[in-house]
């Protein structure tokens, strides 16, 4: 049988970027050969359990561990004392690998036993003693920032443990030259990034190198935080990044791959650490959740003039990406509106719970899902049409938005107009939403707009670079590898990489072959978040790409003794233009140059540095290479007798420059929608004194294929990226960052309820709409 | 709750099975589920997502039946045909279902790719299927990243490949 793999062979005239080919590695995903952490096995590997708090808030007073030791087959029990005492974390120094002196949430990591399997280490773990004084808890956000409640961490006696404020132009001014201001609080869920992988890690110390193979996304920057906690320079650290099986910002775990790490030297063997989803679900560290409280100044004409916004954040115990997650919900949405004016707090309080992270959306998706209903809030009391009033306060193209970013291209204006014709947007949507209970009964429609954008890269991640940087290497033997540090969470960039370096190289992308990461050879990348591994590593492969044909032309005017002028390259073929020399295909050359240099591949090199620059003191500065945008219309019906709210239409207006890829880039899209729509109406980690009540796919569902509506429209504008490869920009997190909006603004013009919590649940929305209407969000009380 | 079950220590039990087509003898725990038997055999493809059931990641066909193989006892498998992901296709081919998920790159992380593709393989012999019969047949089957339109689509299109082979090309 002919597979579309096959096709991939053939060379394409055209070039291949642009072309809707699967993922380069999708057949060994379609055969079951893919080996994920949870397949891979070392000769002679332990399996690990962990020890784990059972109190949220507790002094440590004693560990003993000598039952546990004295079990049969047990290789090595671990507490911190085997730990060096140093403190890390990507932001602040509040992570331990064991807990030393104190627990701080349920699930918090005390102890951990390697064996020669699982049932003897979750036997031994079960031994463990920990001997906890327990102290009061807090784990109300409000409470926590409340005098003379629990401290969770003496070093942040008032339990915030990052605050971010910002000012930009004189809002005060602002909101007293506005005729109207809107002032609502909106307040997001705490979501489960539900990978079908779950957790897993596989440490081996051997020859004084600690070698993790961790599926991380960000295996750089985990490095740096593994190596700094376990006190090693960053070459007694290797990372070896197996396929990942699925991530959505997980993927950076901080002190499992430690624990792992611990249990290796003393064990002396290699140990696996891999949760299964009981473990997974109730531990994880999910979104943060946010309380917005935003005041939006008008002027009759519908023109933004300023806005406010204060915004509380969950950290959980430990600070992990959140500070970073505040901060963007605090500021990004300055470069999607025009608001001319702002002032901004972001506090991230500590409770005792599980450590939030990063989440697909990043804080941004959040924000959106306020403002964005604000928008159409202002709309209706100005009588604008809701796409208008949206079209009127937009960044443009070429502009600087209020903080500094440089929007280098935006085609939003297209994707709105787009996105309202595919809709029938204006015919669709109900002119006046019912206003009264009377009107709401049976089934209910309604039809809302919300637009997104995003970043491709953010410089502040990492402050030593931006940028990335690949490495070709065309070996003598005519095979082609490319290695960069990014690495494919399954959004398949490792095709569109393939697909960039085929069409600098006059060949196939199935002849590309994209290394797996190892810190051991690949360049030290940033990683693959915020939305930055399309942009900037296939920056970095199409200079590697140009590196090597420049490399082969040097080559051939050596060999041929002729003016490099008179060297052509075309498709993969290098020729004399001279005539007095045959021409050198690809393979040709790459044999003749490990010939003439004793088997040396032919190495090239690319890097990329990006038009970004370091947000200063007062965060002004162009953050990311380029933004990305999407205009998103959703239709749902409400069945008022029972709540359900069912996405019956969706359709999505996309400028993400050019689409390196339609079949991959399609797939995003539509895997956003599906996280948006469960986000909005289904899922909601049910947390209460601080034990997570639906650690299980029961309980917490996320979307099936039966909740996705039918005939989704997508569709990529005609668009460029002067800053991405071949015009280019991001894609991944800008597919999900209006969707949330969209439903609850289709919800809202279906019932004529503001729904201002999340997730907009049947029992949720029974309740609105048989006992009372949603004036207020469920937290507006506290933040006010 | 027991979870990547490693045989435990009890008295172990011999069963017969048609493991992907040929006849196979696996020693298994008496509580260790098909899933861990058929991954301790090297067959990897089967994936564990949830060992309750919920995501289907592991769904391997029991005489041409879906079943979640986390919750199965492996000695329920004895004197049965047993199907994985591994034995779908052939060494140099596809199976039909797979190469319409090649065709419409109907995967991305891939992790509950084997279980779909296991759990749809019977629809495609069907003589009617349409896309509601493969939504609901996918209910108990979880994908995080794709939003399912390309898998959905893929059944449908095997579906079709497989049905005007059958007579002879008129579909």
């Amino acid at each position: 049988m002919t597979t579309t793999q096959d096709t991939i062979h053939e060379t394409a005239a055209q070039g291949w970027v642009g072309r809707g080919i699967p993922q380069v590695d999708i057949e060994a995903k379609l055969r079951g050969q893919t080996e994920y952490i949870g397949d891979l096995r070392l000769p002679n590997m332990a399996h690990a359990a962990i020890v784990r708090s059972t109190v949220a808030h507790g002094r440590i007073r004693g560990i003993d561990t000598s039952r546990a030791e004295r079990v049969p087959g047990v290789l090595a029990v671990a507490t911190a004392a085997d730990a060096p005492e140093v403190k890390f974390g990507p932001y602040t120094p509040d992570w331990e690998i064991l807990a030393r002196h104190k627990v701080r949430f349920i699930g918090d990591e005390v102890a951990a036993v390697a064996a020669i399997d699982e049932p003897t280490a979750r036997y031994a773990a079960s031994l463990v003693e920990v001997d906890v004084e327990e102290l009061p808890a807090v784990f109300d956000p409000f409470a926590a920032l409340a005098e003379g409640g629990p401290v969770i961490w003496d070093e942040y006696a008032d339990n915030v443990s990052t605050l971010f404020t910002i000012e930009r132009g004189d809002t005060r001014a602002a909101f007293d030259a506005a005729d109207l201001v809107v002032d609502d609080v909106y307040a997001t869920s705490r979501m489960y990034h539900a990978y079908l992988e779950p957790i897993g890690v596989i440490a081996h110390y051997v020859d004084g190198v600690h070698v993790l193979h961790v599926p991380s996304h960000i295996p750089y920057r985990a490095r740096q935080t593994y190596s700094a906690a376990l006190g090693l320079p960053l070459d007694k650290v290797r990372l070896v990044v197996p396929p990942i099986g699925g991530s959505f910002g997980a993927k950076y775990e901080m002190n499992t791959p430690l624990i792992a790490a611990l249990l290796s030297r003393k064990a002396g063997v290699p140990v696996r650490i891999l949760f299964g989803r009981d473990e997974d679900a109730a531990y994880h560290r999910p979104r943060p959740p946010f309380v917005f409280r935003n005041r939006i100044a008008v002027r009759a004409d519908g023109t933004f003039l300023g806005r406010e916004t204060d915004v509380v954040g969950i950290a959980g115990a430990r600070t992990y990406w959140s500070p970073a997650t505040v901060a963007t919900a605090v500021h990004r949405p300055d470069s999607l509106y025009n608001f001319n004016a702002m002032t901004g707090r972001g506090r991230l309080v500590y409770t005792n719970e599980s450590p939030t992270t990063a989440m697909r959306g990043f804080g941004n998706a959040e924000a959106l899902f306020g403002i964005e209903q604000m928008i159409d809030e202002i709309a209706e009391r100005l009588d604008i049409d809701p796409v208008e009033m949206r079209r009127r306060n937009i960044v443009q193209e070429g502009e600087t938005s209020l903080h500094g970013w440089y929007i280098s291209s935006s085609q939003l204006p297209a994707c709105i107009e787009r996105v309202s014709e595919m809709s029938g947007f204006a015919d669709r949507r109900r002119a006046r939403p019912p206003a009264t209970a009377g009107e709401r009964v049976g089934k209910l429609r309604g039809t809302g707009i919300a637009l997104g954008h995003h970043v491709s890269g953010y410089r502040p991640i990492l402050p030593d670079y931006d940028g990335s940087s690949a490495i070709l290497r065309l070996g003598p033997d005519g095979s082609i590898q490319l290695y960069v540090g990014e690495p494919d969470v399954g959004q398949g960039h490792v095709t569109v990489m393939a697909q960039l370096a085929a069409d600098e190289l006059g060949v196939a992308p199935a002849e590309v072959k994209v290394q797996g990461i190892d810190s051991a050879f690949s360049p030290a990348a940033v990683g693959t978040l915020a939305s930055r591994a399309a942009t900037m590593a296939g920056m970095a492969t199409v200079a590697a790409g140009a590196d090597a044909r420049r490399k082969l032309i040097a080559f051939a005017t050596e060999q041929w003794g002729v003016p490099e002028a008179a060297v052509s390259w075309q498709a993969g073929t290098l020729t004399d233009t001279t005539g007095a020399n045959e021409p050198f295909t690809l393979r040709q050359a790459l044999h003749r140059y490990g010939v003439v240099n004793c088997g040396l591949p032919l190495l090239a090199t690319g890097v990329h540095h990006p038009k970004t620059v370091m947000p200063d003191a007062t965060k002004y500065g162009n953050a990311s290479a380029a933004y990305p945008f999407a205009a998103h219309v959703a239709e749902v019906e409400v069945d008022c007798d029972t709540g359900q709210i069912s996405v019956v239409g969706y359709w999505a207006a996309h400028d993400s420059g050019t689409v390196l890829n339609p079949q991959t880039a399609r797939g995003q899209v539509l895997g956003g929608i599906a996280q948006g729509l469960g986000w909005a109406l289904m899922e909601d980690v049910i947390m209460s004194e601080g034990v997570v009540r639906n650690p299980n796919f029961l309980d917490y569902r996320i979307p099936g294929a039966g909740d996705m509506p039918a005939g989704v429209e997508v569709e990529f504008v005609d668009a460029y990226e002067p800053n991405g490869p071949r015009g280019a920009k991001s894609l991944g997190e800008v597919a999900l960052n209006p969707v949330v909006a969209a439903i609850a603004n289709a919800i809202y013009n279906a019932t004529g309820l503001r729904c201002k919590d999340l997730p907009i649940s049947p029992e949720r929305m029974w309740r609105y709409l048989h006992l009372g209407e949603p004036v207020e969000s469920s937290s507006a009380g506290a933040i006010r | 709750m027991s979870h990547h079950q490693e045989p435990s220590g009890a008295p172990e039990v011999g069963i017969e099975l048609d493991l992907n087509g040929s006849p196979r003898t696996m020693i298994v725990d008496p509580v260790q589920s098909l899933a861990s038997a058929v991954r301790a055999e090297g067959l990897t493809g089967t994936k564990l997502g949830c060992e309750t059931g919920d995501c289907g990641a592991c769904a391997v066909l029991v005489d041409g039946v879906p079943m979640a193989s986390c919750l199965l006892p492996a000695v329920r498998a004895g004197g049965r045909r047993v199907t994985t992901v591994e034995g779908l296709g052939t060494a140099t081919e596809l199976s039909p279902l797979q190469a319409a998920f090649m065709r419409h790159n109907a995967s991305q992380c891939g992790y509950c790719i084997p279980g779909i593709l296991v759990a749809a393989s019977p629809l495609v012999d069907r003589d009617e299927l349409t896309r509601d019969d493969v939504v609901s047949e996918l209910t108990g089957n979880l994908c995080r990243c794709t939003g399912y339109e390309s898998i959905v689509d893929a059944v449908l299109d095997a579906h079709q490949q497989v049905r005007s082979g059958r007579t002879g090309g008129a579909a």
